[in-house]
């Protein structure tokens, strides 16, 4: 297939994902706006985060009073899933200059993960997956930025309504692996208890950290080898 | 300027997650322990970023968080896909707030 034919079958691709980057791209910028940074400050997270998630839990952070240090450390430690990720993508492109794997790797998502490890391997090229993230990117950006023009004037209701958005995400990234594999859930239910006992004891924003790496550390030892949808 | 240093933070260290396994890999780990905490990271730590913090998504109407999230838990086992997961909770809210 030309290069011109694979980044376009990428872009057909990703279109459906669009649905599910728009909502929280624009619950992002309300919230962002709400949390007091301007609209520059908030388009400029998106353009150069590029992490959804990270990108409202800062907010987030910043709401409830954390500092820059917390912050960036619980964005590199809950970022950290890109390791695993772009490893399986990279996989797949080993032939590809380093300079080219060093741009595309930006893109590397939770979706456009999803997207590219699930198509054909035949069809994993540098070309298609630029078309993947070329989708994710522009709704990513351009949902922030609709998402600011849009918070002036969206019903309160709306903006409320938004915050669960990225609850949400998480508990649908997570709960089909739970279904899978029962051991996870045990993982969850533990984690989450270690969550409660260590926002005893410190800030949220640390007690989040903590219990993330206590819980992935004790997991070693009771969760079987499985992870088909993350190492395959 | 505080933010844009945090902004810049977040950008770094989120970039060094992604270009990690463009430097590194062919150098295949013999530590099967190490990959596998990294493997389960996102679990937990998607969890941690849940449980409680969706109980405060609004400090003065819990409910919101509790409805909130059980909506998107039972979609989700429904193997409904993101997005309907998703908009699923958000509509939920909408209503309640909406009553």
């Amino acid at each position: 297939m030309e290069k011109k034919e694979q980044y376009l079958l990428g872009v057909k691709t990703a279109l459906p994902v669009i649905l599910g980057i728009l909502p929280v791209a624009v619950a992002f910028a309300v919230l962002s706006e709400h949390s007091g940074l301007t609209m520059l400050e908030t388009i400029l997270m998106s353009t150069l985060v590029f992490a959804g998630a990270s990108q409202i839990m800062a907010v987030s952070m910043l709401v409830a009073g954390a500092g820059i240090l917390p912050i960036v450390l619980a964005t590199f430690i809950l970022n950290f899933r890109h390791v695993i990720m772009g490893t399986c993508v990279m996989n797949r492109m080993l032939a590809t200059p380093m300079w080219k794997r060093a741009i595309l790797c930006f893109g590397v998502t939770d979706e456009s993960f999803a997207i590219f490890t699930t198509t054909e391997e035949t069809n994993n090229t540098p070309y298609y997956f630029a078309g993947v993230i070329s989708v994710t990117y522009s709704t990513w950006v351009l949902g922030t930025i609709a998402g600011c023009a849009a918070s002036q004037f969206l019903p309160v209701l709306v903006s409320r309504s938004l915050g669960i958005a990225l609850f949400a995400m998480f508990i649908g990234l997570v709960i089909p692996n739970v279904r899978k594999n029962i051991e996870l859930g045990f993982l969850v239910l533990l984690t989450a208890f270690l969550n409660v006992i260590f926002n005893c004891f410190m800030p949220s924003s640390w007690a989040v950290i903590c219990a993330t790496l206590t819980g992935a550390f004790l997991g070693i030892f009771f969760v079987k080898e499985h992870q088909e949808e993350i190492t395959k | 300027m505080k933010i844009f240093f945090l902004i810049l933070g977040m950008a770094l260290v989120t970039y060094f997650g992604r270009i990690l396994p463009v430097l590194f890999l062919g150098e295949k780990t013999n530590r099967p322990r190490v990959e596998k905490f990294l493997s389960l990271i996102p679990y937990s730590a998607m969890t941690a970023l849940v449980f409680p913090g969706v109980l405060s998504v609004d400090k003065d109407f819990m409910a919101i968080g509790v409805v909130g999230a059980l909506t998107a838990l039972t979609l989700s086992w429904l193997n409904m896909s993101i997005t309907f997961v998703v908009i699923g909770a958000i509509l939920v809210n909408m209503l309640m707030y909406a009553m």
